[in-house]
Parts: structure tokens; sequence; C-alpha cells
């Protein structure tokens, strides 16, 4: 059945909408690109943590991974008087210097009863204040979707202004390592305005999302992003 | 599911009547364009960007042949395996084929109109398996047994006190009063979350297929059109064959259209891009992924006079904008598509003889086309469906509408409110057509119902304007 549906369809598309010419993809090129749409700071780094305030993630800096992994602690004592978390299997997880905090993730995928989960995103969208993962052994779906609390290690080197960017460094990623089965855009707490459109966060996943940025920036990186978040 | 359109006026009347519901999508409709019309304030890019998505939608339907092909190559080569359905029956029976062949009983559900178009839950259950809606708002008018009444908040028309008491009828809650919102928001989470982990079938719907490199993408706030992507061991992708875009850049393109356009938000939570099984290394994620590929009439549009209709990214915003919408509700429409784009998009796929009511439902006041971020002239097609009822002198039906309609008008103040132009246009031409205005029997329906609405002194759009100062 499928086969002959399969043929069915083609057969109308052609007669409905004729050029299957090999110019098409010529055309497609022609067509150009979107617009880049506006930053809210010329900063890149500055412009990404303004917008994840936007979508009501937590930010902090750290200039380096030692600084980053104390930040990871702190975030999780606060929250949980404890030092438990889990991380996927990402070689560069498994590398940071952990003892500097006292903390050491379990690194797999996030069993229920775990509340806080880590992930060291591959980009930063300035444009869209998101993390972008990929589905895999470095960071299994659930750490994503299932903790109550999200942190995303982002490093100031994976920052990208827009989706176009975003989507180019993948594609050259995608041609040496081979394509993910997902591709995940994180730009915020789960949330819903389901009912009578009130907006409620922790629909079905994380209930609070925390970006930490990795790397050198401008000092007061953090502090004038959430000074022009406010501001909006 | 089954269509009632061809009783829109009635539906509309009785929706009317309920003045609690009415009052409420009062507050929406003066609320949704607010917080739309601030969002793509904030996007400087936004018309430009209508613009080249604009001409990107044209070029790939008018080359959608190839798209698709490419799209279903590179997807084979990400591992899904790619069905096609002519028709909503084969769309049904191919996802029960794939849940037979898995002796699948549970199946975790995300937001998909087409599967409403399709009537796939009932087919399923119909068959033996549970089906679970996952999207909060799906959930909570499929507990309800209800359908929805907005293609973004399908249950944007129940009050929080419905919810409340509905959740507190079907479960078990022991003491828990679910007083809050944010209440009802977990105890749906709770039930849920053993839902996923129970599903051996995952079912979700596609805002994009990108032909350049075979992704479905997936827009959501919840995460849990994601939960259903990436726990159960299968995965099946119900969507249309009008949804192939080229490249990934201009689902990025659209996507920047759609989120302000739907809910105001410059980003949603989630935009995920799934493609095949789980990799060879990959600790979780489904073993096997199946796309179902649904024509259902979109070849014969785009053969015909309304193809920019297949341009439509189902943000709702024409639903918000609408003052028919916002009067009488989704439900009035009486199948999945209500509002403008319903409004079109029904006669096209089911038949316009059956709800030839819908294309004279439009005031003609131009806020679909307005904010439509696809760009689609919705007053000038429903103009051309009525210039075609008439044309297959759809004309009888037309004229008992149109007595009907205003039997109902008449004693609705809030609908002569809404509906003044399009009953005058209606009655104005019955009246031209068949020269008998002045004998038609409304004087004495007039007169036979006392309470004839005092005309009110402005129109329906000084009024609006008006409203939207206030705000
Ligand atoms: S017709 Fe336009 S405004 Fe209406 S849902 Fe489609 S894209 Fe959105």
């Amino acid at each position: 059945m499928s086969t002959s549906a399969r043929t069915d369809i083609f057969a109308r598309l052609r007669h409905a909408a004729g050029s299957a010419g090999e110019d098409v993809l010529a055309r497609r090129d022609e067509l150009g690109h979107a617009p880049p749409p506006a930053l809210p700071a010329e900063d890149l780094a500055e412009a990404f943590l303004c917008n994840v305030l936007r979508n009501r993630g937590s930010i902090d800096t750290a200039a380096d991974r030692s600084a980053a992994v104390k930040a990871v602690g702190r975030y999780v004592y606060q929250h949980y008087r404890s030092q438990r978390l889990v991380a996927g299997n990402d070689p560069r997880l498994a590398a940071m210097p952990w003892r500097d905090a006292g903390v050491l993730p379990r690194f797999g995928a996030l069993e229920s009863g775990e509340a806080v989960a880590l992930s060291f995103a591959r980009l930063g969208v300035a444009e869209l204040g998101a993390a972008v993962t990929w589905t895999g052994k470095g960071n299994p779906a659930v750490n994503n979707l299932l903790p109550e609390h999200h942190i995303v290690l982002v490093d100031v080197d994976d920052l990208v202004a827009t989706m176009e960017d975003a989507w180019q460094r993948m594609a050259d990623a995608m041609r040496e390592q081979g394509r993910p089965r997902g591709v995940n855009f994180i730009a915020g707490p789960s949330s819903t305005a389901d009912i009578e459109g009130q907006l409620v966060y922790g629909a079905h996943g994380p209930r609070h999302w925390h970006v930490i940025l990795l790397g050198e920036t401008a000092p007061d990186t953090g502090q004038r992003a959430r000074e022009r978040a406010a501001g909006s | 599911m089954e269509s009632t359109s061809d009783r829109f006026l009635l539906n509309a009347s009785e929706a009317l009547r309920d003045t609690p519901r009415a009052q409420r999508r009062d507050v929406m409709a003066a609320f949704t364009p607010l917080i739309r019309n601030a969002a793509v304030e904030g996007f400087a890019a936004f018309e430009a960007t209508r613009q080249h998505v604009k001409r990107v939608r044209q070029h790939s339907l008018d080359n959608l042949a190839f798209y698709l092909g490419q799209f279903e190559h590179e997807a084979v080569q990400n591992g899904m395996r790619v069905h096609f359905a002519r028709d909503a029956g084969e769309m049904n029976s191919t996802v029960l084929d794939i849940c037979q062949q898995h002796g699948a009983r549970r199946v975790a559900k995300g937001k998909s109109m087409v599967t409403e178009e399709t009537g796939l839950n009932d087919f399923l259950q119909d068959a033996g398996l549970t089906v679970r809606e996952t999207d909060l708002g799906e959930y909570i008018i499929q507990e309800a047994g209800e359908t929805p009444s907005h293609i973004v908040g399908p249950a944007l028309h129940k009050s929080a006190d419905e919810i409340r008491d509905l959740f507190l009828q079907k479960h078990d809650l022991g003491e828990r009063e679910l007083a809050a919102t944010g209440d009802m928001v977990d105890e749906a989470r709770q039930v849920l979350r053993r839902q996923f982990l129970d599903a051996e079938v995952g079912i979700i719907g596609s805002n994009a297929l990108i032909a350049e490199n075979g992704y479905s993408m997936l827009v959501t706030n919840e995460g849990n059109g994601d939960l259903c992507a990436n726990l159960p061991p299968v995965l099946v992708i119900c969507t249309t064959i009008d949804r192939v875009l080229p490249r990934a850049e201009d689902a990025a393109a659209m996507l920047r259209l759609l989120v302000r356009s739907a809910t105001g938000q410059a980003q949603t939570c989630y935009t995920s891009y799934y493609s095949g099984p789980r990799r060879a290394q990959d600790p979780d994620g489904p073993l096997e992924t199946h796309i179902v590929l649904l024509d259902n009439g979109r070849s014969d549009i785009l053969e015909g006079d309304y193809r920019e209709m297949l341009e439509c990214i189902r943000c709702g915003a024409c639903l918000n904008h609408c003052p028919i919408y916002s009067s009488v509700g989704g439900h009035a429409y009486g199948w999945v598509y209500p509002g403008p784009m319903g409004s079109v998009l029904t006669p096209l796929l089911t038949s316009l003889e059956a709800s030839a009511a819908l294309p004279n439902a439009c005031t003609a006041c131009g806020r679909c086309a307005e904010v439509c971020p696809a760009d689609i002239p919705l007053p000038d097609l429903l103009r051309d469906l009525r210039a075609q009822e008439s044309e297959q002198r759809i004309d009888a039906a037309r004229w008992r509408l149109g007595l009907r309609m205003h039997a109902w008008l008449a004693r609705q103040p809030r609908l002569y409110r809404a509906l003044t132009s399009l009953a005058m246009t209606l009655l104005h031409r019955l009246g031209h057509r068949r020269g008998a205005f002045r004998r038609l029997p409304l004087a004495s329906g007039w007169t036979g119902q006392r309470d004839f609405p005092v005309p009110q002194g402005k129109t329906f759009m000084q009024r609006y304007r008006q409203r939207q100062r206030e705000h």
C-alpha cells in the first residue's frame, strides 16, 4: 500500500507543480538568507546572557574551569544542601577539575530520584538565549528533560549570534561526526500557558534552568546582562 | 474528526448563550493581540522576514516533489522509515500497523492537529490501544471528552475552575485541593510522567521538515513532545507533505515568525530536530523511528486557486485576531481548524457544501491578513470561496442559512455586535440577487422578536480599536 501511496502522491505533485529540474537548488540559493535579527547587545556574551534571563533562566559566569565547577557546586548546594548531580559522558565534563569544588557528578543518564543534571552545550545562540545539545552519550536526552534543575555550561568560544550560524557550525560537525538522532535548542525552564493563558513553569521538564558561561568575558558581563534584561 | 461545520450557525448560537465562556473569549481577544504585537514590535526584521519566508515557501511548494523526495532520501539516510498516506484512513492504519508490529498497548502523544484531522486517537482506541495525550491542553480536553477549540491552546475555552473540577472528578487526589493553577499543572505532570515511562510508542507532529538534512522540527514550551520523542522505544511522526522546507536556515527564519505570532514569546523553551533511531553509542532514545507523510487533499489544493493556504504555519494568530472566532469560539466551526484559516481549510479539506457557512463567517475586517506571518490573504480566499459557492449554486443552503442566521441574530446582542457586517452583506447579496429584499420574511422576524437589539452607535472596528487603546 505504501509504495502505491508514495507513487501516487509524487505523481500528483509533479502534475500540480511541474519542475523537477536540476536548477531547483540553484534557484533555492538565489533566495538568499533571512535578514539577521538584532541582538540586545553588541557583545555576544552579554546578548546571550540577557536573552537567557529573558527566557527565565538564571545565569552565572566563570572565567576558567575551576571557577565553573565551583559555580556548579555552589548552585547545587544552594538548592539541595547536597553535592549530588548527574552529567552525560562528555569528555569535556570528565576533564573538569571537580576536586576544586568538592563535587563529582555521576556520569550517565538521569535516573528517577535524581534532581539535578548538568550538560555541556555544543553551542549557545545569542539571538535566542538558547543552549544547543545533541542527543547521545555526551548528553542523554533525559538529562535535559527530566531533572528539576537543569544546569548548562556554555563555553564563550561556542557562542554564535544567530540560528543560521548555529546550523552552519553544526553542518560542519555533522560532516565529521555524522548526524545525531536529535538536536535540542533549550531556551528556558519548561512552561505552559494552557490553563487560562497563565504562564506556569515546570510543565513536564525542568522547573529551573541555570546557565554558566565559561571563559574570558569582559568584566561585569553578567551584571550588564542583568541590567539590560531588567530594563526590557 | 467528524465535522459539524454544516451546523456552524447553530453551534455559534449555542456558544453565544454560554455567557461565562463568551466573557473569557472577550478577555483572550483583548489579551492575545497585545502580547503578539509586543513580540512583533520587539523584532524589527519581522516584515522583511515575512517576505523572505513567503518567497521560500512559494519556492518549496513550486518544487514540492523535488523537496519531498530530498527529505525522504535524507531521512532514510538517518535511519527513519518513511511512509506516505493518501488519506486519513491510510495514515491511521499505517500507525496502527506500526503499533501492532511491536505489540504496543500504550501510546503517548504530543500535540498534533494532523492526527485530530484523521481521527487517529479514536481509531487506535477502537483497536484496543490506550492513547494518552500529553500536552497539558490536549490532556485536559481528552479527560473531558472534548475537541480542541484552538490550534495552539486547545483547552483555552475551559476555566481554571472547570479544569479543577475535572481533575477532582477524574483523579484520586486525597486531601489535595489544587487551589492554584500551578497545583493543577503539577498534578498533570505527576500523572503524565508515568504515562511517558509506560508508553511503547510515542507519536508527535512536526512544525517543519528540512529537506537538506532530513530532520523534523518540533516546537514546544512544555517539553512533552520531546518526552514522547525520546522515552518510548518506538517513535512515529505524523505530519503532512506541505511541511517541507529546503534548508535548516529556512526553518530558522520561519521559527522567528511562528513563536512571536503564536504565543508572543521571542523564543519557545524547546525547539528540537529529530531524525532516525538511537545511534550506535547512544544510551537512550527510540530504537525505531517512523514518519508518516499525509496528503489528504493537499495535492489538490496545490493544484488549485487556494495554493497560498498551504503556506500556513499554524500559528493561530488569525484566530486570536478574528472578531467572529472571538465571539463564537473554536468549537462552533465544527472541525479541527477554526477561525479564518479554518474557514478556508475546512471547505478545501472536507467539502464546500458541508461547510458553506464558514466562508461567510467573515466581517472583512482584514485583521487576519494583517497579522498572518505567512502573509496569506485570508479575506480574499474567503471571498473567492463565497464566489465559488454562488457559482456552484450552493444557494438554497445559503438562503436557509441566511434566514437561520437572522433568526438567532435577532435574539443575540453579542452576535449582532460582531456579525453585523456579515449579516448585512449576506442579506444585501440575497436581496440583490433575488430582487426580493423588501419581501424577505425578515420584517416579520423582526417584529416577532421584540428584543431586536438597538444598533450600537459604532461599528465593530471602531469599538475594537477603542478597546485596544483602553488596554
Ligand atoms: S493562516 Fe496565517 S495567521 Fe492563520 S494560523 Fe496560518 S499562518 Fe497563522
